[in-house]
């Protein structure tokens, strides 16, 4: 009995002789990673687990290495496949051996990766959380939300050190438009296992101040690191499904789109695309203003050209016709004015007593007739205003000459000035023929008449 | 403090309505004029907003970041 005890390290030699021999290849295992680190000297240590499918509860795990010598190789090739990084969360088939050491135990030791099935699982978890936000109905919430009119008060999502915010920020405040953009910061980790927690509570901030920016977007650099799989997240794509405000990604990705990318309102490739569009946007909307404003110039250019030809027909109208106006007073008045010159002494006499009716009844129907045509229209009012005062001024002087005129046509004045007027019988006699013998001379002075009987006709010679 | 005095929506359907208005042809001269006037400075208005600053939001969102 004594002789069959062995020491810790010959049990350990009988194990490990038993497992070569019974599991002797390499053999092609399927897993999660989930830990993963690369030490000083180039190996790559991780935990493989397995998990429950109903509960997510973990079934199985083991440690693994990857040599130093493999792990450069397969990281590149993995990287280049699926344009991911290996880490924690994924899902991976891996060509692996068993590997017992007496004092570390059971581990793998992994020799390849095969990235087509972590491709193959990540499009499968990917079309997972797509279905589950279709079924619930909020896939196309941020999409359904117009883009502002003009973005111009943005809500970044990012890292304050990465070089797509920097990108991003320099594209917008120097475009060639000197638009002015309001941009706030809301840091967050924009990948590895922080990015969930981070990137939503990026949103919740912003959230509360949702008045206060036109949209929010979500931008990351792209450089090496374009882990896309980050956003992969059913819980981020939920957020931003349900964000108020439309969301804009740029998260540095020119092979696919996260599940983020697909329910945002709009996803471009990087973060200066991004501000590309949103300038573009505003450059848009300036042109609609541009074009409207030049409509606008353009009819009412044409309106006012129509108003102007209506005005110039009107004037043309009415400028003739009142210069024919003119010409009738004048006539009117030289008429009346010949009429009155060239009558007699009686008639003289008797236009004298209807002079001032006749005058005041020309004045005023003129007057009556310039201001039945300064009716014609409202909007020749000013000039025909002009037009008729000096209308009216030439008349006024006209009729005042008449007056004047008149006034030394007068018979009392005649009077006055030492003149008499003979009548026999009431008619005024102009020549010593007429008066006859005995015949009753009435003298007409100004103060007064006298009556005298005719001595001798004819021979009488006045002085 | 986040007063909105001016909304670029609705200074451009304003802009749009003013258009309609002047080429339905319905418009007197005066009211022509007036609404010349009016598109005239809601386009000045924009403009003025797309390219000056404003402090006011500006500290706002310097705070914010």
């Amino acid at each position: 009995m004594m002789d069959s005890r062995l020491t810790l390290s010959e049990l350990q030699l009988v194990i490990r002789d038993s497992l070569y021999l019974s599991l002797p290849d390499f053999y092609w295992v399927v897993a999660e990673i989930s830990e993963i680190k690369q030490n000083y000297s180039g190996h790559c240590y991780l935990e493989l687990i397995e998990k429950q499918e109903d509960d997510l509860s973990i079934k199985a795990r083991i440690k693994a290495v990857i040599w130093a010598s493999r792990y450069n190789f397969i990281k590149s090739f993995f990287e280049n496949s699926t344009g991911e990084s290996l880490r924690e969360g994924f899902k991976v088939l891996v060509k692996a051996r068993i590997e017992y050491h007496e004092l570390y135990g059971l581990s793998l030791v992994i020799n390849d990766i095969d990235p087509s099935y972590t491709i193959g699982e990540m499009a499968v978890k990917r079309q997972m959380i797509i279905k589950q936000l279709e079924q619930e109905g909020v896939f196309g919430m941020n999409r359904e939300l117009e883009l502002p009119v003009v973005p111009q008060r943005i809500a970044i999502v990012s890292s304050r050190n990465a070089a797509g915010y920097t990108d991003f920020i320099n594209h917008l405040t120097c475009n060639s438009f000197r638009y002015v953009f309001y941009t706030a910061l809301f840091d967050a980790v924009m990948q590895g296992t922080e990015t969930e927690q981070s990137i939503i509570s990026a949103l919740d901030r912003i959230a509360l101040k949702s008045e206060m920016f036109d949209l929010v977007v979500i931008i990351r650099g792209g450089g090496s690191q374009t882990d896309l799989s980050w956003f992969d997240n059913y819980n981020i794509a939920f957020h931003v499904t349900q964000f108020p405000l439309p969301v804009i990604t740029g998260i540095g990705h020119d092979k696919d789109l996260s599940v983020t990318d697909m329910v945002a309102c709009k996803s471009l490739k990087t973060p200066t695309a991004v501000a590309d569009f949103i300038i573009e946007s505003v450059a848009e909307m300036e042109n609609h203003l541009f074009e409207i404003s030049s409509d606008i110039r353009e009819i009412a250019q044409e309106i006012i050209e129509t108003f102007r030809e209506r005005v110039e027909r009107a004037s043309n109208t009415i400028i003739p016709l009142t210069k024919i106006m003119l010409s009738d007073s004048d006539k009117i008045l030289t008429d009346l004015t010949l009429g009155l010159s060239k009558s007699g002494m009686d008639k003289i006499f008797k236009a004298g007593i209807i002079t001032a009716n006749r005058l005041s009844r020309i004045n005023s129907s003129a007057l009556s007739l310039i201001a039945r045509k300064a009716n014609i229209t409202e909007s020749l009012k000013k000039d025909l205003a002009s037009r008729t005062s000096d209308l009216t001024r030439r008349i006024n002087q006209m009729l005042l000459n008449l007056e004047n005129r008149m006034d030394i046509l007068s018979p009392d004045n005649v009077l006055k000035r030492g003149y008499t007027i003979t009548s026999v019988n009431g008619r005024i006699i102009k020549s010593a023929t007429e008066p006859m013998e005995n015949d009753v001379l009435d003298t007409m002075f100004s103060d007064g008449n006298v009556q005298s009987i005719v001595k001798k006709g004819k021979q009488i010679k006045t002085e | 403090m986040t007063k909105k005095e001016f909304s670029f929506n609705d200074a451009i359907l304003r802009i749009e309505e003013i258009l309609k208005n002047i080429e339905s042809g319905e418009l007197d001269v005066d009211k022509l004029s007036e609404e010349v006037r009016r598109a005239s400075e809601l386009i000045k208005q924009c403009q003025k907003k797309l390219r000056t600053t404003e402090d006011e939001i500006n500290s706002i969102f310097k705070e914010m970041s």
